[in-house]
């Protein structure tokens, strides 16, 4: 119990050190106002349409479970790390910072996602099928 | 994946009947998250010390192991990545609570509520910042370096307190058969475990496929890294070139190379290259966590502080050509200056140093920060 309260305390004060790093900025309302708005882009929008979108794939009877569920959520991963080098607008400082082709490496990576799991799910199909045809032998 | 219904305001407004929002995700989920940000947390302390050492620590920064900043700037990249997937997935696991009914029971409530906020914001705050910074993407109006640092130790001691607020839980749940996982649906235990490595799956793909900017082996899987090992004039990326430092062929006529100390000299270029040569291979590693290992040859740097007269513990100032910038000078502590294996690099993988990389002449040192690997040196100083 007393652990407890200590980690809890060493916590209040590490965050009122990290507070007052923060105030001795310049303008640091600025910074306040971008911390506010990543809670809210999270909370108010990308985790309700996930939830929308998922809500919407069950009442069209698609299963978002298993083998789907892990391809959607791994393609999803290499999209948001894509994003940067996809969106950045504006000019590079030389020409090896973003030397990479990031659009077509892009398509690479959802290539080898739908491979893979078309190729697992088919897998996973066969060795089914195959077991429900061979009589049980206990 | 949760299902929302909305029901009369009588009771919560809206109600979750998804599986695996529990505790036990949580705590899988949490644990990761809280690895990975401790990881960073941990080599971003250690960075921004090697980057702005306090006086009494300047002469005590150990030169060895000569991997070390290699080491954990490329984990500090990394681990950040791999948090990128687990962060938004921890956050689904817990969104239900976002909605608790009544929303603030108490006034220890509403603090825990908004301690959790703090967590939340500190980390998606860190998260993205950091990965544009690696992009040298910069929206936003303030300074990243400090900020980051700030909100860095904000999400630390958030994260302590949250570990100490939901310790009941986390302990109820930590393994697959504590008290609090048992009477959670034991029909949901597989569903969970399929969940819990795609999630994990999907941190794995984005560490392995941005990787490769520090862990030159991996190249050919770095899809979506800043840097490539593979593109750079001789072999190596660059961060600041000559024409941004505004350093040309032309202003380096009669270039000459000044020590100062209690017996100053100068020296040619090819008086420099007179002197007795070394070959080391060290790492050119960045804070932004690329890094690629290169050969350097050239001058000892204790070897020219030693002919101006500093003695065993001396160590230096080193003065750029660059006519701005916010590293044009650099001090170097002890264990730093009087390593054999710190430089004044000439040549880099068996040519003569590119105008981008340095030439005529710059430093290079084991287990530092790439910034401080001065290039264009006009001026070493005993110190
Ligand atoms: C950056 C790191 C983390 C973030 C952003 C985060 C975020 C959250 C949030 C928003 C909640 C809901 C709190 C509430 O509304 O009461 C929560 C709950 C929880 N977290 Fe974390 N967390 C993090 C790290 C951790 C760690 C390291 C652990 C421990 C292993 C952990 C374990 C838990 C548990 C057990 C719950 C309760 C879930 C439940 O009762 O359903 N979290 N977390």
């Amino acid at each position: 119990m007393t652990h407890r309260y200590v980690v809890g305390g060493c916590g209040i004060a590490l965050m009122a050190f990290g507070g007052s790093l923060l105030v001795a900025q310049p303008e640091p309302w600025r910074v306040v106002l971008w911390l506010a708005s990543g809670v809210l882009v999270h909370d108010g929008l990308l985790a309700p349409l996930v939830i929308a979108i998922a809500a919407l794939a069950a009442a069209a009877g698609v299963r978002l479970r298993g083998v789907a569920r892990a391809a959607l959520i791994v393609a999803g991963s290499l999209t948001v790390i894509a994003l940067p080098p996809l969106l950045r607008p504006g000019g590079v400082a030389n020409a090896t910072v973003l030397p990479l082709d990031y659009p077509r490496n892009w398509l690479v990576a959802m290539a080898a996602v739908t491979v893979i799991w078309a190729g697992y799910a088919g897998v996973r199909a066969c060795v089914r099928r195959a077991a429900r045809r061979r009589p049980d032998r206990r | 994946m949760g299902f929302m219904r909305i029901t009369p305001p009588s009771g919560p407004p809206i109600t979750f009947t998804g599986r695996l929002h529990d505790a036990r995700t949580a705590t899988v989920l949490g644990r990761l998250l809280g690895l990975a940000i401790a990881v960073c947390f941990a080599t971003g302390v250690l960075s921004h010390c090697l980057q702005h050492p306090p006086a009494w620590l300047a002469d005590r920064l150990p030169s060895r192991p000569y991997w070390g900043y290699r080491l954990t700037q490329g984990l500090h990249v990394a681990s950040g990545i791999a948090a990128i997937p687990l962060l938004p997935a921890k956050l689904w696991a817990v969104y239900p609570r976002l909605f608790t009914w009544p929303p603030v029971r108490s006034v220890r409530h509403a603090l825990e509520r908004l301690s959790v906020a703090v967590l939340v914001a500190a980390g998606i705050f860190e998260l993205f910042t950091g990965l544009l910074n690696t992009f040298q993407w910069y929206p936003w109006p303030f300074s990243f370096v400090p900020v980051h640092y700030a909100v860095a130790w904000l999400l630390l001691g958030a994260l302590l307190l949250h570990i100490a607020v939901q310790w009941p839980r986390i302990r109820d749940h930590f393994t697959r058969r504590s008290p609090g996982t048992l009477a959670l649906p034991a029909a949901d235990g597989p569903d969970r475990r399929r969940l819990l490595a795609a999630v994990v799956a999907g941190a794995g793909a984005a560490t392995l496929t941005t990787v490769g900017q520090s862990v030159t082996a991996l190249g050919p899987l770095d899809l979506f890294g800043p840097r490539s090992p593979d593109h750079g004039p001789q072999g190596l990326p660059v961060n600041r070139t000559a024409a941004a430092a505004r350093v040309t062929e032309a202003s380096l006529t009669g270039w000459r190379l000044t020590v100062a100390g209690p017996r100053p000299y100068s020296l040619t270029l090819d008086e420099l290259r007179a002197m007795p040569q070394y070959e080391v291979t060290l790492p050119l590693a960045c804070v932004e966590g690329w890094s690629k290992s290169a050969r350097w040859t050239g001058v000892r740097v204790r070897d020219l502080l030693d002919r101006a007269g500093g003695g065993p513990d001396a160590r230096c100032r080193v003065v750029s050509l660059e006519a701005a910038g916010a590293y044009r000078v650099m001090d170097m502590g002890r264990l730093y200056a009087q390593d054999p294996l710190t430089l004044l690099a000439l040549g880099l993988n068996g040519e003569v140093l590119s105008l981008d990389h340095g030439y005529p002449a710059r430093i290079i040192a084991p287990n530092r920060p790439g910034v401080l690997q001065t290039k264009w040196v006009g001026r070493l100083e005993v110190s």
